[in-house]
């Protein structure tokens, strides 16, 4: 068990140190020049150079490098290019809005997807099966823009509900409740659509897997045994069948860190994909840097988690 | 028979607390933030806050700093300046309450009154004044705020109420330079006056001595601001204003249908339609603050003026020759484009200086008419023919057909019909063009001063001085990164020199329009369109929106100090 831990985190922690270096040299490539930042008349080669200086880019790129790395060992992820502002400071910020919507849509997301899952298998061929069925391709293959609109339309008119940010901004609260509730309502769309969307994916795996121990011998025996529907899906078959959806779960939620860009635009959530992007567009490397390093942590995290869960669920996995 | 401990009621403790977790930590941030009470808690009623939607957010609070548009927005409403520009297009007195020049015109001295405040308290006075003159003109790194001071020799405040700024030579446009020379307290700047410290200050608190005080600002999501009822000139009728990001303009524009915004800044022109059919909405369009335009660049750097370090002057050779640019011109139709790519919210262009810039603007220019006709007996003249029968001309020694690649910015929206429309209307004349969208940065690495490309599709907003238009063609811009085009005309670069010293108006207007009519009959750039601003807001929260002057817009200070609450 401990040996099989200590791979697990051995490589964990060399696939972030390869993270590092990459980061450092794969944004350097792109085109452009981040001390020019706009186009501009204004924007004077000398004011150019005395930005470059500021960055630290009037340095040898090796350098760079090194000063990066010494940075970041001390926990220095330095100072955004556009904002100014320390990196660390806004992927807080950032990861704070991506997590508010990301974990209670995770969450419910799986729920919704393994019961609708189990339910369909365990009426497979039947019309709640192929309603669910339906029901799951169409959520999964929904655009993630497109759906938010819609509900975005929907709730703003006939619900009335509040459609950008997390909170009323300059609102005064008189209990902390009344507080919640308010950021409850500007996340309950944006949420919907997450929960919609993965619920979908969810639930085709969890039904196939489902459907796949169904056909074991085991399950012939149980029911042989004179267990009924209920105790063979609870005790032999739920069991077996969250692995595969395990792995999936793990794998989105390493990439929604990044990947919930989508909803987060639609319903003006700042969060980590947004920032992403626009650091992209603005050359930004610390803020490039420190945000996928937080990725790829994030990711790898997920998958040791998966890992770890594995060998909980499958006894099998802590003996090989 | 062995029995599993409950997996089902295990993982679902485990999710609920996922799930529970996210809103307690929600709750004790939300506790730990300092709550705070309207700018007038003393009445009553409650205040008038005014929400603002648009679609960006400032980049940073610190004025040295800030590119973006919402940027300045802020900081022209939190600071005083020494001039301000009204909508008419001419410039007030802000701060100061009088000034004089030398008669040599090198020696502004400009008097601040007594008991003006900032939002702390402290007194502003002519100190204050030349500190941060003195603080954007010692910092070269400022992207924009350190080119206003360039012409500046020395600032000194001799007194409390008396600030004499030296220049090094006699210029037509300080007033232009003024206006974003935010007036910083020296009692909290004076700290970070040194090296990286002045750029990567957040200047948290942002204490100016504008009509408005900072509240709370948190990026990409809000900036909330509270009336500043003392100020000196224009207390606002308003309580609080709040802008708030919206990510993206269908939401911008579902904000102010369902009144959760009183205002919106800008809108796709999609929106218009819908907005004019909605209740209490009002939308207004005009002729923005800035000018904004959309210009097609034809790369014409002649081979002897390729920069030697960063050229790689890749041009097709016939856009070298005005008779293939003139063609092109009248093969543009501009009237088309503003139609179908626009929806009509944009004016016809006529060179870099736009209308906007109305006194600057040369307007007795007759515009290239859209000719298809004429267009290919140009180019037939001038001996381009199509030799080999493919439909595309070929240079007169038969070498190398007009085909030319068209790029442009893909963060233009409507660049892609703007170039499908080219396409069909060039491809008329016997000129192919290879379309292409590209991002702004590879955009700019192929332009300038790489020079590698054909033509682009991109734009330009300037300020209300017709320096920046005019400045961009100059040939001594060509290494610098600044001209685009790479057009080189002796006469017009002298020009340039004349009018950026001509103090007489009327003398430097003459010149300004001379230049204008030189660049047009070169046909340096073909300009499609100025743009419209449009902008929207909800006629039954607030009234008193300045919409009648020469340029339109809401965020304007005068706007936002003149507004009040439908009662």
């Amino acid at each position: 068990m401990n040996q099989y831990l200590l791979k697990k985190f051995g490589w964990a922690l060399l696939t972030v140190a390869f993270v590092v270096v990459l980061n450092f040299f794969l944004f350097r490539i792109l085109p452009g020049d981040p001390a020019r930042m706009v186009r501009d008349p204004r924007l004077t080669q000398q004011a150019v150079e005395a930005i470059r200086v500021r960055f630290g880019l009037d340095q040898p790129l090796h350098t760079q490098f090194l000063l990066y790395v010494r940075n970041l060992l001390q926990g220095e992820l330095g100072t955004s290019f556009h904002t100014q502002r320390p990196v660390a400071d806004i992927l807080v910020e950032n990861l704070w809005n991506t997590l508010l919507l990301i974990g209670p849509g995770t969450v419910l997301s799986i729920i919704l997807g393994i019961l609708l899952g189990l339910g369909a298998a365990w009426k497979s061929r039947t019309a709640i099966d192929y309603g669910i069925l339906v029901a799951s391709l169409v959520a999964w293959a929904a655009p993630t823009f497109w759906f938010g609109i819609i509900l975005l339309f929907w709730g703003s008119s006939q619900l009335g509900l509040p459609i950008g940010g997390k909170m009323t901004p300059g609102a005064n609260f008189a209990h902390w409740w009344e507080e919640w509730l308010d950021v409850g309502k500007h996340l309950l769309l944006p949420t919907l659509t997450y929960t919609i969307i993965y619920a979908g994916q969810y639930t085709l795996f969890m039904r196939s897997a489902v459907l796949e121990i169904f056909s074991e011998d085991y399950i012939l025996t149980a029911k042989a045994k004179g267990l009924n529907s209920f105790q063979i899906l609870r005790d032999h078959a739920l069991r077996n069948a969250m692995l595969p959806t395990v792995t999936v779960v793990a794998l989105n939620l390493g990439f929604t860190v990044a990947g919930a860009i989508e909803i987060e635009s639609v319903f003006s959530l700042p969060g980590l994909g947004y920032t992403v992007v626009e650091a992209v567009g603005r050359q930004d490397y610390p803020l490039l840097q420190g945000a996928f390093l937080l990725l790829a942590v994030s990711v790898i995290f997920a998958n040791l988690m998966a890992d770890l869960l594995y060998s909980y669920l499958d006894p099998r996995v802590r003996v090989t | 028979m062995i029995r599993h401990k409950p997996l089902l009621g295990r993982v679902a403790i485990v999710l609920l607390i996922c799930l529970l977790l996210p809103l307690a930590v929600a709750a004790c941030r939300g506790g730990a933030a300092p709550a705070s009470a309207p700018a007038q808690d003393t009445a009553t009623n409650t205040p008038a806050i005014l929400r603002v939607g648009w679609p960006g957010s400032p980049d940073t609070l610190n004025p040295g700093t800030g590119i973006l548009a919402e940027a300045y927005t802020i900081y022209s409403l939190v600071y005083d300046t020494l001039f301000t520009l009204q909508l008419d297009g001419t410039y007030k007195l802000n701060v100061a309450e009088s000034y004089e020049v030398s008669d040599d015109g090198k020696v502004w001295t400009f008097k601040i009154p007594t008991g003006v405040k900032f939002h702390d308290g402290q007194p502003l006075t002519a100190k204050d004044v030349a500190f941060s003159l003195n603080f954007y003109k010692a910092h070269e790194d400022f992207p924009y705020l350190n080119f206003y001071t360039l012409a500046f020799e020395s600032i000194e405040a001799s007194d409390d109420t008396t600030v004499v700024l030296t220049l090094t030579e006699a210029i037509p446009n300080l007033e232009s330079q003024l206006l974003a020379l935010y007036i910083l307290p020296e009692h909290i700047w004076g700290q970070y006056t040194e090296g990286a410290a002045a750029a990567e200050y957040e200047n948290p608190a942002m204490i100016g001595s504008g009509p408005f005080k900072l509240q709370e600002y948190q990026q990409n999501e809000f900036v909330h601001l509270v009336a500043n009822p003392d100020h000196r000139l224009t207390p606002p009728k308003i309580d609080e204003i709040i802008f708030q990001t919206f990510g993206n303009a269908d939401a911008l524009v579902q904000a102010l249908v369902t009144g959760q915004v009183d205002m919106i800044t800008e809108m796709p022109s999609t929106a218009v339609p819908v907005l004019e059919r909605t209740e209490n909405v009002q939308v207004v369009t005009g002729t923005p603050l800035s000018p904004q335009l959309r210009d097609i660049i034809f790369n014409q750097l002649a081979p002897e003026n390729c920069p030697a370090e960063d050229g790689i002057c890749s041009g097709h050779p016939a856009l070298r020759d005005r008779a293939v640019r003139l063609a092109l011109a009248h093969a543009t139709d501009k009237q088309n484009i503003i139609d179908v790519a626009m929806l009509g919210l944009a004016k016809p262009g006529l060179t870099l200086v736009a209308s906007g810039q109305a006194y600057w603007y040369n307007d007795t220019l007759q515009d290239y008419a859209f000719d298809i006709a004429q267009a290919n007996q140009i180019l037939d003249e001038a001996g381009y023919l199509d030799t080999d029968n493919d439909g595309v001309r070929e240079l007169p020694d038969g070498s190398r057909p007009l085909t030319f690649r068209l790029q442009w910015a893909n963060d233009i929206p409507e660049a892609p019909r703007i170039a499908e429309l080219l396409g069909q209307t060039w491809g008329q004349i016997g000129v192919k063009t290879e379309p292409q969208a590209v991002d702004p940065d590879a955009l700019t690495a192929a332009c300038c001063p790489a020079f590698d490309f054909d033509i682009m599709i991109w734009g330009w907003s300037w300020g209300p001085d017709p320096n920046d238009p005019l400045g961009v063609m100059r040939s001594d811009q060509i290494p610098t990164g600044s001209s685009e085009s790479g057009y080189a005309n002796p006469e017009y670069d002298q020009l340039y020199n004349q009018q950026a010293v001509e103090l007489d108006p009327e003398k430097r207007k003459a010149i300004v329009w001379q230049m204008q009519e030189i660049v047009f009959n070169d046909v340096v750039y073909v300009i499609p369109y100025y743009h419209d601003v449009v902008q929207a807001f909800r006629t039954d929260r607030f009234q008193g929106w300045i919409v009648d002057q020469p340029t339109l817009e809401l965020s304007d200070p005068s706007s936002l100090m003149t507004i009040e609450p439908v009662q």
